[in-house]
Order: C-alpha cells, then structure tokens, then sequence
C-alpha cells in the first residue's frame, strides 16, 4: 500500500521480525532479478537488526521472506569482490567501490552460532541509485556456506 | 527443447555473438569452450542450484527472536 504523506511516499510493509512497520519509498530496493530461488520478489528494504551488524533484507511483498544478511566488511578480514562487468551493470555502476556487498547468513535451528554466510552468492546493492542484485562470485574460494565466527576471528586476529 | 547432434570442433552459435564449440569429448564428458561478449555471464548450473539452495535454507530456519540478539554480541569489541 503507497500512501503519499506530506512530501514523500510512505508504505506499510509486514515484516518478520518487526510486525507491520512503516518505510519511506526512498528505502526500498529493486531487484529486478529477484534473488536466486526467488525471482517474482523484486522489491526489498534493509532493517537494521537493533545494536547488531546483522540486518533484514526484507521482502517488501511477502512478509515471511526476510534473509538475515551481514556486511562482508563486518565479519570478514577482506572479501575479493569478483563479479562480471553486466553484474555491476545491472546494479547501474562500474566502480565495485560504490557498492555495499552482502552476504546472505543461514543460522542453524539447534546451534545458532555455527552460522554461515553465502560468500559465493553475495548481495550487492547500489545505495545511491537503491538497485540490488544476487550475483555469483568468480572466485572460487567461496561456497555457499563461510563459518561466519572463524571468518570473524580470523578478522579480529582473536 | 532444440536438440542439435555436433562433433569435435564443431560449434553452434546463439544469436549472432556467442559461439559454444565441441573441443573435445571423451566417454561421458564433453569439453565445451565458449566464445562471448564480455558482457554475458557463463556458469555452470549447479552453482545456480547452490546459491538457491542456501537461500531456501537461509529463509527455512525458524530460530527463535533471542536468537539474533544472543549472536549480535559475537560481533562487539573484545
């Protein structure tokens, strides 16, 4: 539902984690790819998981489709962003350095803390121009599934 | 489904710019090479198949609200 309020456009999206809340038009993000397994869901938003790094990408359509997603920058030492030239394209940019990089966390019923982080499919958003895309890593070091905590170490020298 | 019979080094071409040629075969396993624009993307399907599969299982857990909460504190400063 887009509801003009004032100067700017604001919708009601049911979300997951946060019931029903209300977003500003600027805040979501198109997909024009959905993500893989999931390509009618074009239009998400980000929310900020309270005093935490890890955030919701929020499908603005569907609210039990929310992914739990973390900055690669926040847990990893670095991360070699190797993407094709149409997959920054697609997102409306040549420079990978205006690009926020993603990675999708998948966190185990039984012991959370052996979660992992997707590194071979990450999600890269141009805030700017507020486009979004899943692309596939050309670096073969990363799978699917990235300990996030031993990542984390290795980053804090811990 | 277009089903086409090559041979070693033959090829066929998609649209007018990608080429995919038979370079080698050998048992049950065909070596394909593949001439494109920079612009068009190659991968293998399985790692299609891979990422979708973790996304399903990134959305499939229903872990419990504390959950995020408790593993935000791995994350702050030592």
């Amino acid at each position: 539902m887009l509801e003009k309020r004032g100067a700017s456009l604001t919708m009601t999206i049911n979300t997951k984690q946060f019931g029903s809340i209300d977003i500003d038009e600027s805040e979501i993000i198109s997909f024009p790819d959905g993500l893989f397994g999931f390509e009618s869901l074009k239009k998400f938003t980000l929310i900020e998981e309270p005093d935490s790094p890890m955030m919701w990408l929020q499908s603005c359509s569907e609210s039990d489709l929310a992914f739990v997603i973390l900055r690669v920058v926040d847990f990893m030492k670095e991360y070699d962003l190797s993407i094709s030239q149409s997959d920054l394209e697609s997102v409306g940019t040549e420079d990978p350095s205006e690009l926020d990089v993603f990675a999708i966390v998948t966190i185990p019923l039984e012991n959370p803390s052996e979660m992992t982080a997707n590194l071979m499919g990450p999600v890269i958003i141009n805030m700017k121009d507020k486009k979004g895309r899943q692309v596939i890593s050309l670096c073969d070091k990363y799978k699917t599934k990235h300990r996030v905590l031993d990542e984390l170490q290795a980053k804090t020298g811990a | 489904m277009l089903v086409l019979a090559r041979r070693t080094n033959e090829s066929i071409m998609i649209g007018d710019d990608i080429e995919i040629v038979v370079i080698d075969i050998k048992g049950d396993q065909v070596k394909l090479g593949i001439k494109a624009p920079k612009k068009v993307t190659v991968h293998r399907k399985e790692i299609f198949d891979e990422i979708k599969q973790e996304n399903i299982a990134a959305i499939s857990t229903p872990f419990k609200p504390d959950t995020l909460r408790d593993l935000s504190d791995f994350f702050k400063k030592k």
